[in-house]
C-alpha cells in the first residue's frame, strides 16, 4: 500500500465529495417533496452546465462583453440566466411530465424519470451538440497547496517531518499537494448545502415544504398550496443541479459524459438516507472518500500486483459496493427514518 | 437520403440499361463493311495539314473530291469515316449532331468494333432510349475545346459534357489511355470544330461506392468528426478529378456512435445493399476487430484508422489494412529512441533508469500497444514498466490519482495510447500537481494533434511530449501531397480545428483505396471488378507512397500495416511537432499467432 | 382477458380458459405467421433479416425482464449486465473447453441465472427505489469485473473476439446434406451460422422455446404466486407463498433469459466486452416493456419491435432530416435516438400505460365485436 498517499487521496476524495454532496441533496430534495427518485438528474445537471456555457459563449453574452477584464461580471450573468433556465425546466418537468403520474405505480414514476433523462439527454445534443466544450475556468489553477506531515516516507529520511502548509518540502517527509480548484468547489458545494440547509430551517417557504415532505394531506389541511410546493421544489432542484454541474465543469471540462457523474451521487442518497438532508451530504463526502481511498494498493498489495490494479481500477464501482452494503446491513442508510416495511 | 438514392439508382439504371439488357445488334449496316483493323492504319495518315490549302471553297460539295477534313464538323468527318457507324447512328438519334457542329469540342470517337464489343444489345437499349442513357453515353464521350493528344497526355483528368462527369487520361508506353481501358488508337483528326481521337473501347460512366461508418456523434465523435471529413472531402475532390479512372466515388456513411452493435448492423446493411462492395473504411479499433472475421469471409478489404494488433493480425483477420504502425511497434520505436537518447530527453533530476507507467483508457484502443510482444520488449531493452493505470476515455477524467500512484512506483516515463484529450487530461493533471517537469511524457501517433490543445489548460504543459509520427504532418510544406490536401482543406472552408491528424490520415486513404482498385481495374477489368480484385491489388503495393509521401505502405509478404515511423516532439505552441528522428524501422512487433490465408 | 371476448363466445372447460391459442384458425395463422418468419431470407433484404435477428434477441432479454418487472414486480435495472455474463460465458465455454454452442447457451443462461440469484439477494429487504439500485449495482459490478478480474481469460476492456456458431455433420454417401460444406481439414460437413440469414434461424427457434416457456409461465402456479407478490406482497406471505423464495426464482429466471439473449448477442456480434451492452440498454429494455405491455404475454414482442423498429427509422431517417435542417449534420443521430425513445416512452406512460400489448386486444375485440361499440 503506498501508505505515504494516503492523506493526499483521502483529502482529495472528500474534497471531490463536495459536488457530489451537493447533487445528491437536490435527488434528496425531490424525493422529499413529492417521493419520486429522479433519474433525470445527470441532464439536469448536464443543461445546467451547457447553458451556462452558451451563455457565457461569444454567440450569447460573449458579443455584449467581449473584453477579458468583463471575464467575471460575463461569468455571472451567464450563471445567473443558467440558474433561471433550470428553474423553468424544472417547472417545466414536473407540470408537463410528472403531475400527470400522481397516483401511479412507483413503476411508472421511476420510468417517466428515466424516459425524461433520455429524453433530456437527446434534446441537450440537438441545442448544444455532442462535441466537447472549452468550459470557463472559474479557479484559475495556479500551483496547488502543499502541505506537508510528520510522518517519514521511509526510514532513510533523515529531516524530522513537520506539519506545515505550503512550507518547503522536506526531504523524505509525505507531502501532501491540494488541488486549489478542487478545494474552491468543495467550498462552494458546502456554502450551497448550508444556505439550502438554513432555507429549510428558517424560511416560510422552506418550512412549508418540509410540512409538505412529512404528509401531503395534513400541510393541505394547513393551507398550504402543494402543488406550487411540487413545483417549487423541482425548480430549487434544477438550481442545485447546475451549480454542481458548474463546479464539475469548471474542474475539468464540460461533454456529454457530465450527466454520468449523478450516477455516483445515487448511492450517496441512499448511503446518508432517502430524506436526510445531513445524510446527502454525509453519504457524498463518505463516497468521495472511498473513492479516493482505493486508489491507495500498490504493487505490494496483499493480493498481488494485478488484484491491486482491480482494485484502483474500482473507482466507479466503488459508490455501488458500498450501497450493496448498506442495503443489506442497514437499508434506511446513515440517517434515513425506519419507514422501510419489513417483508 | 432520398436524394442521394435516387441519384444512385438513376445511375444504376443508367448502368443496367446501358450494359445489361438483351437484345440484338440493332445498326444493321455495321457487319456489312469490311472488317476494320484492315482499315485503320489510313486515318492516321490521313491528318490535314499536308492537304490543307484546297479547303474553304470545296467544303459544300462533301462527296466527290477527297475534301479537306479539317474543314469538316466532327459529325461531317465521322460520317465520311466507314469506322464510326455506329457512333454516326447514335449521335443522330441522340439528336446531338447539330450540337457537334458547332463550337469546339474534342471528341473521343468509339470505333464499331468498340461497341460491337459491349454486351450483346447494349446498343439497342441505349438507342431506345436517345433522351436519357444515350445522350449521356455519348455526351460522355466529349470534352469541350480542342485538345490535341499531346496536350492530353500532360493532364490527368477531363471534364465533358456530362455534368459532374470527367474521364482520366494517362499518358503509358503504348499511348494514351482514357478511364484505364480505352486506348486512343487514331489521334489528332482535325476538324473544323474540333479534334477527334478514336478509341477502341466505349467510355461508360461509372459510379463506384465507398462504405464508412464512425462515432459522429458519441463519446469519440470530437476525434472522429476530422477523420470522416476528410474522407468526405478526399473523395469530393477525387471526384471533381480524375475519380477512379473517370468513376465517380459515392458515399454510404452510418454513425455508429461508438457502438460495435450499432457497426455491425451498419455492416449488415451495406452487404446486403451491394454484393460486390470494393472498400469498406473503419475509424474504431473495436469495430476493426469485430468486424475483422466478416470482412475475410466477405472477402471485403478494410482500410482501418484504428491501428489495432489483433485486426490487422489477428488469426481470423487479413483483409484489414492500416495506414500506420500498429501501437505496439509504435510504443516499440517510441522505447527505441529514449533508450538511445536517455541523456538528452530524460527529465530533470531523473536517473539513469528508464521507469514508464502505462496511462491509459480502459478501452481495447487504450490497451492497444502493451501486447506481450511489446512487454517483452521492453524487459528486452531494459525499460521497468513500474505501473498501468487507467483513467475515463472523457475529456473530464480525472488523471491525478493515477499520476501519484506513477510517481508513488518510480516511474519517470508517461506512455499513453489515447487520442487528443487523452494526453491532455495526463498533461492537465502533471499541470494541477505541479509534477509536469518530473515525467517525460510520450504517446501514440494520435495524441499528438492539435486537437490536443483544444483540451490543454495551458499549452505549455505539452511542450516536451514526445510521440512516433508516420506520417508527414500539415507544417511540411514543401510536400506536394500536404499542399495539395491543404488546397482542398482551404477550398471547402473548414475550420482550423479540423486540421487534424485524423483529417490527414483519411485523406491518405482515400488516396490509397483508389490507387488499389486503379491497380484491380489494371488486373482484372471494371467488369470483373470485386473486392477480392481490390484486396489482391493491396497486397502487392510493396513500397508504395501514398499522396507524394504523406505516409507510405508494404503490404506484401503478410504486412497489414507499415513499419516506418518519424519520432517528432512538440517544442512550443501548437503545431510546432519538431521531427527528432526521421522515418526509421519500427521493431518487429507483429503478434506471434497471425492469420493464414491458407486456400 | 376473458373480459374482452364477445357475448357467447365462452369457455365450457378449464382447459379452454387457460389455452394460449384459443382457436384453430388461430393456430393456423400462428403457424403461416412462423413460416413466413423462418422463410425470411429468402424473400426480404439483407437489412431487415439483420434487423429481426436483433429484434428476435433483444425480445429474449426482454421477456425476462417481463418475468420480474412484469409479473413479480421486482424492477430491474441490471438486465443488460446479465446479457454480458450470458455472453461471455458460452464465448468462453466454447473458446477454452470446446463446447458446441448448443450446449453453450443453455449453460450460458444458467451461469447469468446464478449471478442474478447473487444479485436478488437483497431484494430479501429491500424493495422499489432500493431494490433499482441494487440491481443498478449490479450494472456496474459485472461490467467492471469483466474488465479487471481473470485478464488472461476475459482479455479485460479490449473484450474478447466470439466464435460463430457451427454445427458439423459426417460425410453420408460422399454428399453433404442441410446445406452443409464439406471441410477438407477435418473431413466432415460443416455448417456456420455466420450472416444474419444463417443466424436467424437459431434465434427464432430460441425465440419460440422461450416465448412458450413465459406464455405457459403465466398459467402455473408459480406464475400466480409472482403476480400476487406483485400485486400485494403482505397479503401473498399470509397465503402462504414464501416471499423471498418467489423473489429469487423470478431474480434467477429473468438472468437466464439475459443470459442466452447475451449469448445470442455475443455470438451474432463475433465480440463481446464490458461495453457491448451497457446500463443504457437496460433503460433501453425496460422502456420496450413498457411500451409493450407489463406483465402480458405478447408485450416484450410488441415493445421490443416498437422501439427498435422506430430506432432503425431514426437512422434511415437521419440523413433526409439532415438535408432539411442542415445545422443538426453531425448531431443528428445522437440526439433523435434518445429523443424520440424518451419522448416515446413519456406519451406511452402517460397516455397508454397498459402498454401495446393491451391496445391489440382492444383492436381485436373491436374487430370481432364490430358493428358495435361494446
Amino acid at each position: 500500500m503506498n501508505w505515504q498517499l494516503l492523506p493526499q487521496f483521502a483529502i482529495t476524495g472528500i474534497l471531490s465529495g463536495g459536488p457530489i454532496a451537493l447533487i445528491a441533496l437536490g435527488l434528496v430534495l425531490i424525493f422529499k417533496s413529492s417521493e419520486i427518485f429522479n433519474f433525470a438528474h445527470g441532464q439536469m445537471l448536464l443543461i445546467g452546465a451547457m447553458a451556462t456555457w452558451w451563455f457565457f459563449s461569444p454567440s450569447a453574452l460573449g458579443r455584449v462583453f467581449p473584453a477579458d477584464e468583463q471575464f467575471a461580471l460575463r461569468l455571472a450573468l451567464a450563471i445567473v440566466l443558467a440558474l433561471l433556465t433550470s428553474v423553468l425546466l424544472g417547472l417545466l418537468i414536473e407540470r408537463l411530465a410528472l403531475r400527470p403520474m400522481t397516483g401511479q405505480p412507483l413503476l411508472s414514476i421511476i420510468l417517466m424519470t428515466l424516459a425524461l433523462s433520455q429524453a433530456l439527454q437527446g434534446l441537450t445534443i440537438l441545442t448544444f451538440g455532442a462535441t466537447q466544450r472549452n468550459f470557463p475556468v472559474i479557479f484559475r489553477v495556479t500551483e496547488p497547496y502543499r502541505i506537508t506531515w510528520p510522518f517519514r516516507q521511509n526510514a532513510a529520511a533523515d529531516a524530522s517531518c513537520r506539519f506545515a502548509l505550503g512550507g518547503e518540502l522536506q526531504p523524505g517527509c509525505i507531502l501532501t499537494l491540494l488541488r486549489q480548484d478542487l478545494l474552491w468547489s468543495f467550498v462552494v458545494a458546502i456554502a450551497c448545502v448550508l444556505l439550502l440547509y438554513a432555507f429549510f430551517q428558517y424560511t416560510r417557504m422552506g418550512l412549508s415544504m418540509r410540512a409538505t415532505a412529512e404528509d401531503h394531506e395534513t400541510a393541505q389541511a394547513v393551507g398550504i398550496r402543494i402543488n406550487r410546493v411540487f413545483g417549487l421544489s423541482w425548480a430549487i432542484a434544477g438550481m442545485i443541479a447546475t451549480v454542481g454541474g458548474i463546479l464539475i465543469a469548471t474542474a475539468s471540462g464540460l461533454d456529454l459524459s457530465l450527466s454520468v457523474v449523478v450516477l455516483a451521487a445515487f448511492p450517496a442518497v441512499l448511503l446518508g438516507g432517502l430524506e436526510s438532508i445531513p445524510g446527502a451530504i454525509v453519504g457524498g463526502l463518505l463516497i468521495g472518500l472511498f473513492q479516493g481511498l482505493v486508489a491507495l494498493p500498490n504493487n505490494d498489495f496483499f493480493l498481488g500486483p494485478e488484484a491491486a490494479q482491480a482494485v484502483r481500477n474500482s473507482r466507479e464501482i466503488v459508490p455501488y459496493v458500498i450501497l450493496l452494503i448498506v442495503l443489506l446491513i442497514r437499508p434506511d442508510g446513515l440517517f434515513g427514518q425506519k419507514r422501510i416495511e419489513r417483508i | 437520403m432520398t436524394v442521394r438514392w435516387m441519384r444512385l439508382s438513376l445511375v444504376f439504371t443508367l448502368l443496367l440499361v446501358g450494359l445489361i439488357a438483351c437484345g440484338s445488334p440493332a445498326v444493321e449496316p455495321t457487319p456489312t463493311s469490311a472488317p476494320a483493323p484492315t482499315q485503320a492504319p489510313a486515318p492516321t495518315e490521313a491528318p490535314a495539314p499536308t492537304e490543307a490549302p484546297a479547303a474553304p471553297t470545296e467544303a459544300p460539295a462533301p462527296t466527290e473530291a477527297p475534301p479537306d477534313p479539317s474543314t469538316l464538323s466532327i459529325v461531317e468527318i465521322a460520317a465520311a469515316d466507314d469506322r464510326f457507324e455506329t457512333l454516326v447512328a447514335a449521335i443522330s438519334a441522340a439528336g446531338l449532331a447539330d450540337a457537334l457542329s458547332g463550337g469546339e469540342f474534342t471528341v473521343f470517337a468509339p470505333t464499331d468494333d468498340a461497341f460491337d464489343a459491349l454486351p450483346a444489345g447494349t446498343v439497342d437499349s441505349l438507342l431506345a432510349d436517345p433522351a436519357g442513357a444515350l445522350t449521356d453515353v455519348l455526351q460522355y464521350h466529349v470534352v469541350e475545346g480542342a485538345v490535341l493528344s499531346g496536350d492530353a497526355s500532360a493532364l490527368s483528368f477531363a471534364p465533358t459534357l456530362l455534368a459532374d462527369r470527367n474521364i482520366s487520361i494517362d499518358a503509358r508506353d503504348n499511348g494514351l489511355f482514357l478511364n484505364g481501358e480505352a486506348m486512343v488508337i487514331a489521334a489528332d483528326i482535325q476538324a473544323a470544330n474540333g479534334v477527334i481521337h478514336v478509341i477502341d473501347h466505349v467510355l461508360v460512366p461509372r459510379t463506384l461506392t465507398f462504405y464508412h461508418f464512425g462515432d459522429l456523434s458519441g463519446p469519440l465523435a470530437g476525434v472522429t468528426a476530422p477523420l470522416i471529413t476528410g474522407f468526405n472531402d478526399a473523395v469530393a475532390a477525387a471526384n471533381a478529378g480524375r475519380g477512379v479512372y473517370g468513376a465517380t466515388i459515392d458515399l454510404e456513411f452510418t454513425d455508429t456512435q461508438s457502438s460495435v452493435d450499432a457497426a455491425v448492423a451498419a455492416y449488415d446493411r451495406y452487404t446486403s445493399e451491394s454484393d460486390d462492395i470494393l472498400v469498406m473504411f473503419t475509424y474504431g479499433s473495436g469495430d476493426g476487430e469485430a468486424l475483422m472475421s466478416r470482412f475475410r469471409e466477405d472477402r471485403i478489404p478494410n482500410l482501418a484508422a484504428g491501428l489495432s494488433s489483433v485486426a490487422f493480425y489477428g488469426p481470423e483477420s487479413g483483409y484489414t489494412f492500416g495506414y500506420a504502425p500498429i501501437y505496439p511497434e509504435q510504443f516499440g520505436l517510441f522505447l527505441d529512441y529514449i533508450v538511445a537518447n536517455w541523456d538528452a530527453v530524460k527529465p530533470e533530476g531523473a536517473g539513469d533508469e528508464i521507469k514508464l507507467a502505462y496511462i491509459s483508457w480502459p478501452t481495447a484502443y487504450g490497451q492497444g500497444a502493451l501486447t506481450p510482444e511489446s512487454r517483452a520488449y521492453a524487459e528486452q531493452l531494459g525499460v521497468e514498466i513500474v505501473a498501468e493505470e487507467l483513467f475515463d476515455p472523457t475529456p473530464t477524467a480525472d488523471t491525478t490519482t493515477a499520476i501519484l500512484n506513477a510517481q508513488a512506483a518510480g516511474a519517470n516515463v508517461i506512455y499513453t495510447n489515447t487520442l487528443a484529450f487523452g494526453p491532455a487530461s495526463i498533461l492537465n493533471g502533471l499541470g494541477v500537481l505541479g509534477l509536469r517537469g518530473q515525467f517525460l511524457v510520450g504517446a501514440n501517433n494520435w495524441a499528438m494533434d492539435v486537437a490536443t490543445y483544444a483540451f490543454l489548460s495551458d499549452p505549455a504543459l505539452a511542450a516536451g511530449m514526445i510521440s512516433p509520427f508516420p506520417y508527414l504532418w500539415w507544417t511540411d510544406v514543401d510536400n506536394p501531397g500536404i499542399q495539395y490536401v491543404s488546397q482542398v482543406f482551404a477550398e471547402f472552408e473548414r475550420p482550423i480545428e479540423l486540421q487534424a491528424v485524423g483529417y490527414l490520415l483519411t485523406f491518405g486513404g482515400v488516396d490509397l483505396a483508389i490507387m488499389a482498385i486503379e491497380d484491380a481495374v489494371d488486373a482484372v477489368g471494371f467488369d470483373n471488378l470485386d473486392g477480392q480484385a481490390v484486396f489482391e491489388a493491396l497486397t502487392k503495393m510493396s513500397e508504395t507512397s501514398v499522396l507524394d509521401g504523406l505516409f507510405f505502405v508494404d503490404f506484401t509478404d503478410g504486412s497489414r500495416s507499415p513499419h516506418i515511423a518519424q519520432i517528432r516532439q512538440i517544442q512550443g505552441g501548437p503545431d510546432a511537432f519538431v521531427v527528432l528522428q526521421d522515418f526509421a524501422a519500427t521493431p518487429d512487433l507483429v503478434p506471434a499467432e497471425t492469420f493464414d490465408l491458407g486456400q | 382477458m376473458a373480459i374482452m371476448r364477445p357475448a357467447g363466445d365462452f369457455d365450457r372447460s378449464y382447459e379452454q380458459d387457460m389455452a394460449v391459442v384459443r382457436q384453430r384458425w388461430q393456430l393456423g395463422l400462428l403457424l403461416v405467421f412462423l413460416a413466413a418468419l423462418y422463410t425470411l431470407p429468402l424473400y426480404a433484404s439483407g437489412t431487415l433479416v439483420s434487423l429481426v435477428n436483433r429484434i428476435g434477441i433483444f425480445i429474449i432479454a426482454v421477456q425476462g425482464l417481463n418475468i420480474l418487472t412484469g409479473y413479480t414486480g421486482q424492477i430491474s435495472l441490471g438486465q443488460a449486465a446479465f446479457m454480458t455474463v450470458g455472453g461471455y460465458a458460452s464465448a468462453l465455454l466454447m473458446a477454452e473447453l470446446g463446447w458446441s454452442f448448443f450446449l453453450a447457451l443453455p449453460a450460458a443462461g444458467l451461469i447469468a441465472g446464478f449471478v442474478g440469484l447473487l444479485f436478488g439477494l437483497p431484494s430479501l429487504r429491500v424493495k422499489g427505489f432500493y431494490l433499482v439500485m441494487a440491481t443498478l449495482a449490479a450494472q456496474f459490478i459485472i461490467p467492471w469485473f469483466a474488465r479487471n478480474a481473470y485478464r488472461d481469460l476475459l482479455n479485460g476492456a479490449q473484450g474478447i473476439n466470439v466464435a460463430v456458431p457451427f454445427f458439423r455433420l459426417p460425410v453420408v454417401a460422399n454428399t453433404c446434406f442441410l446445406g452443409t460444406t464439406f471441410e477438407a481439414a477435418t473431413g466432415s460437413c460443416l455448417y456456420r451460422f455466420s450472416t444474419p440469414s444463417q443466424f436467424i434461424f437459431i434465434t427464432l427457434t430460441v425465440l419460440i422455446i422461450t416465448t412458450v416457456a413465459q406464455a405457459n409461465l403465466s398459467r402455473t402456479r408459480f406464475g400466480r404466486a409472482l403476480v400476487s407478490v406483485r400485486d400485494n406482497d403482505l397479503a401473498a406471505e399470509l397465503l402462504g407463498i414464501n416471499l423471498f423464495r418467489y423473489k429469487l426464482r423470478a431474480f434467477f429466471l429473468a438472468a437466464v433469459y439475459a443470459g442466452i439473449a447475451g449469448s445470442l448477442l455475443a455470438h451474432n456480434l463475433r465480440f463481446i466486452n464490458s461495453e457491448t451492452v451497457n446500463l443504457a440498454d437496460s433503460v433501453l429494455m425496460l422502456g420496450m416493456l413498457v411500451v409493450g405491455g407489463l406483465g402480458t404475454r405478447l408485450g416484450p414482442i410488441f415493445g421490443t419491435a416498437f422501439v427498435l423498429l422506430v430506432e432503425e427509422m431514426v437512422t434511415t431517417l437521419t440523413p433526409i432530416l439532415i438535408d432539411w435542417f442542415p445545422g443538426i449534420e453531425g448531431t443528428a443521430t445522437a440526439a433523435l435516438r434518445p429523443l424520440i425513445f424518451g419522448l416515446a416512452l413519456v406519451l406511452f406512460l402517460i397516455f397508454e400505460p397498459r402498454g401495446l400489448a393491451h391496445r391489440w386486444t382492444l383492436i381485436k375485440a373491436a374487430w370481432r365485436l364490430r358493428p358495435f361499440a361494446h
